[in-house]
């Protein structure tokens, strides 16, 4: 029977193991960079502080980001690195004042990314093996997949990037997919404006209202999406391309069951899928050979609503429903704190309060 | 700050037209409230209500100190509520609207923006604002939380809110923010400054309330005490105080 200290010792083994650098990134930090890369929705939880000329510092709320600024900083940006961490995180909630401890691993500009992730997958595992922790809940989701998955549907592009940008929000796409499912009756749509009138008319209302026409948005921006919209309108996707969306993200069972699923509703469709769900089919296939207990599912309609978020991602909960670990790849992350162009990144982030707390049950 | 055993406080408006208006509804129910001080003093008494300590804050305040469970009962507009504390509701009991103070909390565009209707166009906006113009979305509003709730609700996660103490409805023309999030009671400043609520930019109705804390220590003869302010008052059904 091991006690709480001996588990802590053993993840601090882990994860300073010799393949890793363990990071460890100040306490307190700009909070701006936060705000830029998550804004306002992930803001609320910071713990913040103002300095007397107004500059805004956070209690280190995750370890991720100023790992991939420092990364960014000493000039790695491609060059394949991991780090890993452990220590506190200080968020609120409720307005109450929360001080989780956490663990992770991060590996940025690994050549391999798949290869990556499944490292990344074994991490996990063992931090939770340490705890005892052998038949966790897994659920799998793919950010690329459905990327891919509006692609191949054939989606139009406009409704593509307004479909992607709700997922991850089950409310604000499911208000999506009823607009879809039922299009506004349109009266006799009048005969659609030329853009330069629509330009003119936006134009002479921004200058009347006194609005700079450079500083926010352009009378060429508003009109040019004013145009979209009515287009979008007079041509609906086809009802069977909501239904099969709306299909395909209700798909929430074990791996195999989910991907045979989503491949015999891509034929039926008419289009093949399977080279897409191929990648996703390996990592669930690594993820049960290292834990042959675990309950896997893929959920198609699971991401985190965090847009630099690319490919596969992953959430572990134990026994009370309590996410133990989370993570996934973000190779949007560094181009988004100015890498000038997406790196590959993956990592998880463990919950160490929660794993103790599972181990005593 | 209640003195036990007994007795209440009874947090006021400090000034203007909300001030004014408060001391009426008491005084329409024969309690004049009295301010001996003046403007420049913070506590007064109810004639006949000895137990009862009045206070005078500024409205805000009053909502933080319902919420902390500092004074006992208040006056003060139902916004300032849910814009103190991201729980504040759970922490008062809304007893009455008071029928006055009435304003809504909105979302308003630029009426130039005339591709964008509701709140899920703002979503769209939103979504590429940040790699078109190399910034977030900027929105101007004192109402912080409810803002971010209200954004939230409809999955906008990119913007930055600009925190504005007065005049929030210029922030468009300024240029320091892109919409505001603001306080209208008839609509006509937005109109003067050319903006426009959303069809679905409704965020709350307020009007000003008189609310009860839940967090203050009610002991029963405190219970009673209050059950017995309320009847005075009117227009509160009686056990109120078994909600507490």
């Amino acid at each position: 029977m091991k006690t709480a200290s001996e588990r802590y010792a053993a993840l601090v083994r882990l994860v300073e193991s010799r393949t890793v650098t363990r990071a460890t990134p100040a306490l307190l930090l700009p909070a701006g960079p936060y705000f830029d890369l998550a804004g306002e929705e992930f803001g609320r939880n910071l713990l913040l502080t103002t300095t007397n000329n107004g500059v805004e510092y956070c209690l280190r709320p995750d370890f991720t980001l100023p790992i991939a600024q420092q990364y960014l900083e000493d000039g790695l940006t491609g060059a394949p690195s991991a780090y890993t961490y452990l220590g506190p995180i200080f968020r609120q909630y409720q307005s109450t004042p929360v001080e989780f401890e956490q663990a992770g691993l991060e590996l940025l500009g690994q050549a391999d990314a798949d290869n990556a992730l499944d490292q990344v997958l074994t991490f996990a595992r063992w931090a939770l093996a340490i705890y005892d922790i052998t038949a966790p809940s897994v659920r799998l989701g793919g950010v690329g997949l459905f990327e891919a998955f509006l692609e191949a549907a054939q989606i139009p592009v406009a409704w593509r990037s307004r479909i992607r940008h709700r997922f991850g929000h089950p409310e604000a796409l499911e208000r999506l997919m009823e607009r879809l499912a039922n299009p506004e009756e349109r009266v006799e749509a009048p005969a659609p404006d030329s853009r330069d009138t629509v330009i003119e008319i936006v134009t002479d209302a921004m200058l009347s209202g006194g609005l700079s026409l450079i500083g926010s948005r352009t009378p060429e921006e508003i009109a040019d999406r004013y145009l979209e919209k009515q287009a979008l309108e007079s041509a609906p996707i086809p009802p069977e391309t909501v239904a099969l969306l709306q299909n395909y993200l209700s798909v929430a069972e074990s791996t195999e069951t989910a991907f045979e699923r989503i491949s015999e509703m891509c034929k039926q469709a008419g289009f093949d899928f399977d080279e897409p769900l191929y990648q996703v089919r390996n990592h669930a296939a690594a993820l049960a050979a290292l834990s042959p207990n675990a309950d896997v599912i893929f959920d198609a309609s699971f991401s985190p609503r965090l847009d630099y978020y690319t490919g596969i991602v992953f959430e572990m909960t134990g026994s009370d429903g309590e996410v133990l670990a989370s993570g996934g790849e973000y190779d949007r992350m560094l181009e988004r704190l100015g890498a000038g162009e997406p790196v590959k990144a993956s990592g998880c982030a463990l919950w160490v309060d929660r794993l103790e707390r599972e181990a005593e049950q | 700050m209640s003195t036990l055993p007994g007795g209440l406080t009874l947090a006021i408006p400090s000034k203007g037209r909300l001030e004014e208006l408060t001391r009426k509804a008491f005084s329409t129910a024969r309690m004049n409230i009295a301010r001996p001080g003046g403007a420049r003093s913070y506590v007064g008494s109810i004639k006949n209500q000895p137990q009862v300590t009045v206070r005078f804050y500024p409205a805000a305040e009053i909502a933080r100190e319902l919420i902390l469970g500092g004074v006992d009962i208040g006056v003060t507009g139902s916004d300032l509520i849910h814009e103190a504390s991201e729980n504040g509701e759970e922490n008062v009991l809304f007893v009455r609207g008071l029928g006055f103070g009435e304003a809504n909390v909105v979302v308003a565009i630029p009426d130039s923006w005339i591709d964008v209707q509701q709140m899920t166009d703002l979503a769209d906006v939103a979504s590429d604002f940040r790699s078109r113009h190399g910034r977030w979305l900027r929105v101007a509003t004192k109402y912080v939380n409810l803002t971010r709730r209200h954004f939230a609700k409809y999955g906008i996660a990119e913007y930055r809110i600009v925190e504005s103490a007065g005049a929030t409805e210029s922030a468009p023309a300024a240029g320091s923010a892109d919409l505001i999030v603001d306080i209208t009671s008839t609509g006509s400043t937005l109109a003067a400054n050319q903006l426009r609520v959303l069809e679905d930019g409704l965020i709350m109705k307020s009007e000003a309330n008189l609310i009860v804390s839940r967090t203050a220590d009610w002991t029963p003869l405190r219970k009673a005490q209050l059950e017995a302010l309320l009847s005075i008052m009117g227009g509160v059904p009686p056990g109120i105080s078994t909600l507490l």
